[in-house]
């Protein structure tokens, strides 16, 4: 599904933040992608992401190797991944529905196609009763929930989500793992960059531990 | 291609709310009522500065096209009222005999296939002719002022100017043909010339408009650019980034484009009152329908400023496009 050969990365020309990374996700795998702060997580998931190019090497993505392929390309395999950011991106001139329904506005589909989905989806995630409700009256919880709503809305193949207990208590943060973990039961292949081992600690998913610029690969 | 597509995808239903403020749209019935929020905030593409820049640039375009519209139509008047119309000149030295001259060169030109009246004009009324130069006065009998006649010719088989010209030349001395090539000639370069300097004036127009535009994008895009980001990750290709841009700016294009057009349009309704408002008498009216005929537009002159708010909404539109590829071509 996503292929790692020898990919190096540095901004500019300053030094190599990531170097020789090479691993391979299989379709419906859960990983875990670790490593202390500045080690170069988020960087990895923008590579993933194809929002940045890598200074060496070579990455698949999907089976299409992602130096080739021009910006339309691109933007169809991003359709195929869902995103969950750390700030969580979320647009505040648009409701929380909106917001959860804009990548199939993307996509071109109907709104009467998909307006129940999008409520059900909401429900699921426990913001039924913000369906109307714009991000900045939203608590950080209900935020990181819109946002993981609206990355897995469009059924991804694969979901990335960064840091997506970082802002909120252990709790939810425990309730967000167990959504995760029923979307990869669906299919779905999901990577969490994360730092929280208590949160790792909870599933037995391997770890790409990333330290100095270069991965490795632990657990099962 | 893809601009045609977006066209038929503009919400078109819609548009009466993106021109009315917002209080008056949301009275609009459902139907025409926006289908969902934009993702591209109204508020954050442009101020009502925009808008006026580009009604004050279509009001110019306007006023620019229609004023050529005028002087062209009245400049077709002028050519096929003298095109219908020829003159015959006769030497005043020989004055004896003048009035018998006269009565022979019309007996000779109605008999002429293609002529459909001959009016010889009296000494007077050839005198009259003189007054706007030279003032009524007595003095006028004693000049060897040339005596014309005025001849209509049937515009669907019109004579051989040529050959009556020679006949004329060969049985009368001292008779000259003017069928007024000369003057239809010059109304037709002065035409031109007023056509070519409207074009440049439409051109300059367009040149700023595109500018603006431009530049309106430009802005546009850095103030959403998270919105951008969004749209970006969520999968969205430069086409779908861009028809949400170039809408704003299509509605913008409409609204502004209608604003300009209605104030032209009543600048040209009040073009025969404009004289009296600024004082002109009589005769500085007659010489504005000398120039401009009657002075105002027909239906055609409105159609046209109709088209030019088409044209104006078609280049906001295009415009902000190509201005949204541009700055992603250079993010990417």
């Amino acid at each position: 599904m996503i292929r790692f050969d020898n990919v190096g990365l540095r901004y500019g020309s300053g030094p190599e933040i990531l170097r020789d990374v090479t691993f391979h996700v299989l379709p419906g795998s859960f990983h875990f992608l670790t490593g202390p702060s500045g080690a170069g997580k988020t960087s990895l998931l923008r590579l993933l992401f194809m929002s940045l190019r890598p200074s060496r090497g070579l990455i698949f993505v999907f089976g299409e190797n992602t130096a080739d392929l021009p910006a339309s390309g691109r933007a169809a395999l991003r359709r195929r991944i869902g995103i969950v950011f750390q700030d969580f991106r979320l647009l505040d001139h648009l409701t929380t529905w909106e917001n959860v329904a804009l990548p199939l506005r993307v996509m071109g589909k109907k709104e009467s196609d998909y307006a129940d989905d999008v409520t059900d989806l909401l429900h699921w995630v426990g913001l039924g009763s913000r369906i109307h409700a714009y991000p900045e009256v939203l608590s950080g919880g209900e935020k990181q929930r819109a946002a993981i709503a609206r990355a897995v809305i469009g059924r991804p193949e694969m979901l990335l989500a960064d840091e997506p207990t970082g802002n909120v208590d252990p709790a939810i943060g425990n309730r967000l793992l167990r959504l995760f973990v029923e979307l990869n039961r669906l299919g779905t292949s999901v990577i969490i960059a994360t730092h929280d081992y208590a949160l790792m600690d909870q599933l037995d998913a391997p770890r790409l531990m990333l330290y100095e610029g270069q991965l490795q690969v632990s657990g099962p | 291609m893809t601009v045609l597509n977006d066209i038929r995808d503009y919400p078109w239903t819609s548009l009466f709310a993106g021109i009315l403020p917002a209080r008056l749209a949301a009275k609009l019935p459902r139907q025409f009522q926006a289908q969902s929020t934009p993702i591209v905030p109204p508020a954050s593409i442009a101020g009502n500065a925009l808008t006026v820049v580009i009604a004050i640039m279509t009001f110019l375009a306007c006023l620019t096209a229609g004023g050529v519209y005028m002087v062209n139509q009245s400049a077709n008047a002028w050519v096929d009222d003298i095109a219908s119309e020829i003159t015959i000149e006769l030497d005043p030295l020989d004055a004896a005999d003048i009035e018998k001259k006269i009565t022979l060169v019309s007996l000779f030109l109605a008999k002429q296939k293609g002529i459909t009246r001959v009016k010889p004009l009296s000494a007077d009324d050839s005198a009259k002719l003189l007054e706007p130069w030279l003032g009524s006065t007595a003095a006028l009998s004693a000049l060897p002022v040339p005596r014309l006649i005025a001849v209509e010719i049937d515009r669907s088989s019109p004579p051989d100017i040529d050959l009556i010209r020679n006949a004329l030349n060969q049985n009368f001395e001292g008779v000259t043909l003017d069928d007024h090539r000369r003057w239809q000639s010059e109304i037709k370069l002065i035409t031109r010339s007023t056509a070519l300097g409207g074009i440049a004036v439409l051109g300059l127009v367009a040149a700023a408009t595109i500018a603006v535009i431009v530049s309106a994008t430009r802005s546009a895009m850095a103030s959403n650019r998270t919105i951008i980001e969004v749209l970006h990750f969520v999968g969205a290709n430069e086409r779908f980034i861009s028809s949400e841009f170039e809408r704003h700016f299509l509605g913008l294009g409409v609204r502004a484009g209608l604003a300009g057009a209605v104030a032209a349009a009543v600048a040209f309704m009040l073009l025969p009152f404009m004289m009296y408002l600024l004082g002109g008498g009589v005769v500085t009216e007659a010489e504005t329908r000398r120039l401009l005929g009657s002075g105002e537009l027909d239906l055609g002159g409105y159609l046209l400023l109709v088209a030019i708010v088409f044209v104006v909404a078609a280049l906001c539109m295009i415009t902000s496009r190509f201005g949204v590829f541009r700055v992603l071509k250079s993010h990417a």
